[in-house]
């Protein structure tokens, strides 16, 4: 795992409120390891299993606990704790990291950085930009719509009409996540997370029109920044010679950054309302979701039916 | 067919259900598949009802349990075909029991 602690600042500037307070040239070194630890034992002379890899927190009681030792101490368990080599430390609750933390930090080229958040929820929340930084993440060629709480990621080779289907979708009440390409993302929890890239977030591109602002033609609620992915559907020409499932008893996946996403296969023939059967696509997910098969359940109640036919 | 051309070879053959389960979503997607191979109409009838053999809903509601006996048409030039295949498709018991 390599993030550096630029990349960090990033994304952890809101959530975190976070700050430089030194040590700005040094923002290129990486956290390499996705946790972070305060630093008591260490700085009480006890550095067996100290985790150099990970930002070090210092909060009330470590400041308070050097505080206590003699200037001398101070520096010297200091100076031990840098010589680990630790990413970058973080001082929370807006404390002024104390002269020889500073001072050390600076010898050691490691930047100090200051929150507004208390210990714990810093840590909390850090902890979570960690991971998400880390998670395995691409680039997917799809569009990507919520309908009704499902997310579903529309493919298909260009032209065959992902972007217009998305826009009769929108028009329907659904939401855009991204059009054409969408960044996907594995959280902690397996789930896969997409959203659009941040240059081309609320526009899409419609084959004679050019590029539209979403949220200004069809308001705010047309918008959805991220969501997570349950349907992956496949737009493809209709081809009288190849055959479709026509029960939905056969279940088809798809395998995004290892996780086996529920898909399905659309032949988009003339004439054919896609933006619709997209709809019932997601719906009929969700009704899976939920634990309930229409084609499944059907299938059940025609063995019972026709097995009492047969018996009577 | 009453549209039908008069040289348009029209054939019927009467078929049994022979697998355990009768005709439940798995055969009846089976047999559209392999009616739908073909250029010719197909059609299904039992007991005075008449669906197209490339119909799902359709062959579902004719209720074809173990023993039925069903009659399939076939109307176009590859009929002969066409029944043939829905034939051996029948009396492999649809790859079931």
């Amino acid at each position: 795992m390599q993030i550096s602690i630029a990349q960090f600042l990033e994304a952890a500037q809101d959530v975190c409120d976070l700050t430089v307070a030194s040590g700005e040239k040094y923002l290129d070194r990486s956290i390499r390891e996705g946790a972070l630890n305060r630093p008591g034992l260490a700085l009480s002379g006890f550095f067996q299993y100290f985790p150099q890899r990970r930002v070090q927190v210092f909060g009330l009681a470590e400041n308070a606990y050097l505080k206590s030792l003699s200037a001398e101490d101070r520096r010297e368990r200091l100076t031990q704790l840098f010589e680990q080599r630790v990413p970058c430390v973080v001082s929370t609750r807006s404390r002024h990291p104390l002269p020889e933390l500073l001072e050390c930090a600076s010898a050691f080229k490691v930047p100090v950085l200051k929150t507004s958040l208390i210990t714990n929820r810093f840590i909390n929340q850090a902890t979570l930009v960690i991971e998400n930084l880390a998670a395995p993440s691409m680039k997917y060629q799809g569009t990507m719509i919520e309908i009704m709480g499902m997310g579903v990621l529309m493919e298909g080779p260009p032209g065959i009409g992902k972007s217009e289907t998305a826009l009769a979708l929108i028009e329907r009440g659904h939401s855009l996540v991204s059009d054409d390409l969408t960044v996907l993302r594995r959280d902690s929890t397996g789930a896969i997370n997409g959203s659009a890239l941040d240059i081309t977030r609320y526009h899409m591109e419609i084959r004679g029109l050019g590029i539209i602002h979403v949220p200004s033609l069809f308001g705010v609620a047309s918008m959805r920044r991220e969501m997570r992915l349950d349907l992956v559907v496949r737009l493809e020409r209709f081809d009288p010679k190849r055959e479709y499932d026509r029960t939905g008893l056969i279940s088809e996946t798809v395998k995004i950054l290892q996780a086996e996403v529920p898909a399905v296969t659309i032949p988009v023939a003339a004439g054919r309302d896609i933006a619709h059967v997209v709809e019932v696509a997601a719906l009929n997910q969700k009704l899976k979701q939920l634990g309930h098969d229409a084609a499944k359940e059907l299938d059940e109640k025609l063995v019972r039916a026709l097995e009492r036919k047969r018996l009577a | 067919m009453s549209g039908t051309p008069n040289d348009t070879p029209t054939m019927s053959r009467e078929m049994k259900i022979l697998n355990k389960h009768g005709m439940h979503a798995r055969p009846a997607a089976m047999f559209i598949k392999v009616a739908s191979r073909f250029e010719s109409e197909i059609l299904v009838e039992k007991d005075d009802t008449r669906i197209s053999g490339k119909s799902i809903m359709g062959l579902l509601t004719l209720e074809l349990y173990q023993g039925s006996v069903m009659t399939v048409s076939a109307i176009g030039p590859d009929a002969a075909a066409a029944l043939d295949a829905i034939e051996e498709l029948v009396n492999r018991k649809f790859d079931e029991e």
